[in-house]
């Protein structure tokens, strides 16, 4: 089927069968691999992109069911010329990452969190995050880092 | 390390014990990692395995028809294949007892566990190659299945072991039996721990390409340990070991889960090798992950141990078993669970009259293997509840108890009854720390007061843990195996225009060891961590690497970066003196600039030396070869053990058995630590781990032999919303090797299934016999 994908702003007409999953079509038709796939039934989170601005669950949902919407991963999170994402910079100033498996999709659940509640304190981070899995860090060093980006998500840069 | 003794002006800052940025930071958080399942090459095909749906049975009919016929699929490969026939995987050990079994790449003959994998279709894609799967139709004949490693089996697992043992060894010192006649007290525990597995966030994964014309394979793999996969498939495929390149990128996490040679990896070699110049990739999804990559833990231990009055553990007599499920792990074997658990079951405890008999039993389940901890997640919860019903039996304070009996700074290098030697005697300065930060005294306080006024009972855990870390030749992982993995390699080169590339054999799978390694490098050659550019993964640019496991590649990695780096620094030194007339023992390199005693200015920077190194061989000394690099084994011979202790405190709703973590504090000696927030993510990681295992992860099999749990909403892993808070605390006593490091990979997973059963005993004044312990569990127990 003829599918049109905005991802991260950018305009692809990609033909997937029905069955394809919007997390297939971004890794393999579009070459997308910063979204990673950790267990294909939706619990584990490292899929997560953000689809009209709200989580998905890129194994979940298939890739027709995201036409003529906007998607966006992880390699939109940081601007054009490199500079980092708050929450990028954060999760590598706090150690809110090991492996990198999980990292996308801990970053887009924590871009939709700020977005939503700019200032959340621990114990709200905790519950937001608990839908994405980490086997590496405990956990602590996410928080911590979500902590520390939260307030400067939304200050302007520099122009 | 570096020393600035010669010029005390020059400013200069260690990377060592510093929280510099990861090297890693920049592509992980920016979606362009480079893992295995990222992987795309020309002409690349895509591999399903079709697996068991029984637990055991003889095959007796494989029809591919259908599966060849559907629309896509190239070729479906099962193990009667001539190419794959022939080959099995083989885990071999000099052991006495130990009874050697086959496993071959794909099911033939028969089935041994459900989920074992006895096809593989290959097809365009992944999609497809799972259409053809359905088509591949498989007739089985049912044979009794054995679950339970404390049961006696109908039909055994393999023919070679009637009763199913694989391996069996009593450990013994002094007399128990006396001993015991002569205690106090004598008090008995029967325990069991809960199977569960590593489940990495990134599955397992391989790539294998077969280039004819030059008879080269190449096998992109997210193992933690390419370079004994070389070997060992150099042996099972037939190919001279130069021919093989494994190639380990990044790697989405691996717990010793990927420590392992699997059939899976072994057929995909071996399909590859009958399609030349086709790559054939697999990546396993999750649902194969809990049936097949290998599970850990499910043990059983019968205990009796005697204490003198004033709490003095006089003896402990165990018996043990470990299901080892349907194959000898490779090329572990069947007694990396059992060995182990015998080996360390008494911890950092003095003890002189034991005997612990194990056992590897197997079973129809998928193959047990390493799991971060080995064994010992489970012997600690043993240790401590003996401890903890050696207290109640006396009337002692349990921690008292553990003080009266633990292994102090005077007792070291202490034998412990197993043999192996102990050099940390820490524990008791990891336990005060621990206790102090935790706050014991308020805690008992607010438990008090909740028995007094009510709310959910609050309970106090504690262990105290010995984790065995880079092993040497003399102490090394594995039981009598054909290769000792004491040592590591290390590779530095400092090129042409005074950059340094490190290569290692060290992997990582998050641990962060292209920033460690760096580190090392950095302080132990004269210059600046960006300057510093690490190798790992690649059997074909590193010189050898035992790889992931054991907690050993900080302390033996590391230590062969150091020595590498050292000896660099030595040469760059000699011609830099060389080049400048000064005397060599005058000069000194930092911040990749030589300077000279006395003097503010460097004489030479390091790029202008290896730019003659490698580029004006007319200015080199008579003698001196071009180039500049160096490359250093380092083998610590023993090991360096490192201490630990944990306490937290609990609350239970005896209603719903409900368990809320309230405070959890762990004090670990790391010796010298070269990255704070890297070795504080090991231990948090490591803990969250041992806490899942302890309250969540249970892979359960029915009397049938099906995984029950077999996806993510029944086999539960901690999140965020149950993982606490954790305070994290050390002791520092460096070890005695290059760089004074202490592994701390594993040391986190050994208390959490003990610190969790004690408190919640604690709270409720019942006993906790089998974990994981979760709500049903409680409220059983609370309600007989």
């Amino acid at each position: 089927m003829k599918t049109t994908l905005t991802v991260n702003g950018e305009r692809h007409r990609v033909d997937v069968e029905p069955r394809r999953t919007l997390a297939d079509a971004l890794r393999e038709d579009l070459g997308l691999t910063g979204t990673h796939l950790g267990c294909e039934h939706g619990v584990c989170g490292a899929c997560t992109v953000l689809v009209d601005g709200l989580p998905a669950r890129a194994c979940l949902m298939l890739a027709v069911q995201a036409d003529g919407a906007e998607v966006a991963t992880v390699e939109g999170l940081a601007a054009a010329d490199g500079t980092l994402h708050p929450l990028q910079e954060s999760f590598s100033r706090c150690h809110g990452l090991q492996c990198g498996a999980c990292t996308p999709g801990m970053l887009m659940t924590a871009a939709h969190l700020l977005a939503t509640d700019p200032e959340p304190d621990r114990a709200t981070i905790r519950a937001e995050m608990a839908g994405n899995i980490c086997r590496c860090t405990g956990y602590v060093g996410i928080v911590d880092a979500v902590a520390d980006a939260a307030g400067k998500v939304r200050r302007p840069g520099p122009a | 390390m570096t020393t600035s003794t010669n010029a005390p002006h020059t400013p200069h800052t260690p990377a060592s014990g510093a929280p510099v940025r990861r090297k890693e930071d920049a592509r992980l958080l920016t979606g362009r990692g480079r893992y295995v399942s990222d992987l795309v090459l020309p002409r690349m095909r895509h591999v399903a395995f079709v697996r068991s749906p029984l637990a055991h049975a003889r095959i007796t009919g494989v029809d591919v028809g259908e599966a060849l016929a559907t629309e896509g699929v190239h070729a479906v490969f099962t193990g009667e294949h001539p190419r794959i026939a022939p080959v099995a995987l083989r885990a071999r050990s000099a052991l006495p007892g130990y009874v050697e079994t086959d496993q071959p790449p794909l099911a033939r003959g028969k089935v041994r566990f459900a989920g074992e994998a006895v096809a593989a279709v290959v097809a365009d894609d992944r999609y497809l190659a799972e259409d053809g799967a359905e088509g591949v139709l498989v007739d089985y004949e049912p044979l009794a299945p054995t679950v339970c490693a404390w049961e006696e089996p109908t039909d055994p697992v393999h023919e070679e072991a009637p009763d199913n043992l694989l391996l069996s060894r009593t450990f013994r010192a002094g007399d128990v039996d006396a001993a015991l006649a002569g205690a106090a007290v004598v008090v008995d525990r029967e325990l069991t721990t809960n199977r569960h597995g590593g489940n990495p966030i990134e599955c397992r994964a391989g790539v294998a390409r077969y280039e004819a014309a030059d008879r080269r394979l190449t096998f992109w793999s997210g193992t933690q340990v390419p370079w004994i996969v070389r070997t060992q498939l150099a042996e099972l495929l037939d190919l001279p070991e130069a021919s093989i390149r494994v190639i380990v990128p990044d790697v989405g996490g691996g717990f010793g889960v990927k420590a392992v040679l699997y059939p899976e990896d072994v057929a995909l070699c071996l399909m590859a090798m009958t399609m030349p110049g086709t790559p054939l990739k697999w990546v396993e999804d999750r649902v194969e992950h809990l049936l097949a990559a290998t599970h850990a833990r499910d043990h059983r231990y019968v205990l009796r141990a005697g204490f003198a009055a004033d709490g003095e553990l006089l003896a402990v007599k165990a018996d043990v078993w470990c299901n080892t499920g349907a194959y000898s792990v490779h090329p572990w074997t069947a007694g990396i669970e059992p060995l182990m658990a015998g080996g360390l079951l008494t911890g950092p405890y003095k003890l002189a009259d034991y005997e612990c008999t194990v056992r590897g039993v197997a079973t129809n389940t998928s193959p047990s293997g390493p799991y971060r901890g080995v064994a010992r997640p489970s012997t600690v919860f043993a240790m401590e509840a003996l401890l903890d019903s050696g207290a109640r039996a006396l009337g002692m304070d349990p921690i008292a108890l553990r003080r009266r009996n633990l292994i102090l700074p005077a007792d070291v290098p202490y034998r412990m009854p197993s043999r192996l030697v102990d050099d940390s005697g820490a524990y008791e300065a990891c336990l005060d720390k621990a206790v102090e930060t935790f706050d014991l005294g308020r805690w008992r306080a607010e438990q008090t007061r909740r028995r007094r006024e009510g709310g959910w009972p609050v309970g106090i855990g504690v262990a105290v843990y010995n984790e065995l870390t880079g092993l040497g030749r003399a102490a090394s992982a594995g039981p009598r195996m054909a290769f000792r993995t004491g040592h590591d390699a290390c590779t530095v080169r400092v090129q042409p225009d005074g950059g340094v590339t490190v290569f290692s054999g060290v992997t990582s799978q998050g641990q962060g060891l292209e920033t460690t390694m760096a580190q090392v490098v950095a302080d132990a050659l004269g210059v600046a961590y960006e300057a510093v550019e690490v190798r790992i993964g690649d059997t074909d640019e590193s010189l050898w690497g035992f790889g992931a496991f054991s907690s050993r590649q900080a302390v033996i990695g590391g230590g062969a970066a150091h020595l590498a780096g050292e000896e660099v620094r030595g040469k760059a030194l000699a011609l830099a003196a060389a080049l400048t007339e000064a005397p060599v023992e005058e000069l000194d390199l930092r911040g990749g600039q030589v300077y000279m005693a006395g003097q503010q200015k460097p004489v030479i920077s390091l790029a202008e030396v290896g730019r003659v190194a490698y580029l004006q061989s007319d200015r080199l000394p008579d003698g001196v070869e071009p180039g500049l690099e160096s490359t250093r084994f380092y083998d610590p011979i023993r090991g360096a053990f490192a201490a630990g202790a944990q306490v937290a405190a609990l609350a239970v709703d005896p209603a719903t058995g409900e368990i809320h973590i309230l405070d959890w504090v762990c004090v670990e000696d790391a010796g010298r630590i070269v990255h704070p927030v890297i070795v504080d993510g090991q231990i948090a990681g490591s803990i969250a781990q041992g806490i899942g295992g302890a309250m969540f992860e249970h892979l359960v099999y029915d009397d049938a032999g099906n995984l029950s749990t077999g996806t993510l909403l029944d086999y539960l892993m901690p999140t965020a919303a149950e993982i606490p808070e954790l305070r994290i605390g050390h002791v520092s006593t460096p070890a005695a090797n290059p760089t004074g490091v202490r592994g701390v990979g594993e040391g986190g997973t050994l208390a959490p299934n003990a610190v969790v059963a004690g408190a919640v005993a604690d709270a409720l004044g019942i006993e906790i016999d089998d974990l994981p312990v979760t709500p049903s569990r409680v409220w059983e127990l609370v309600h007989p």
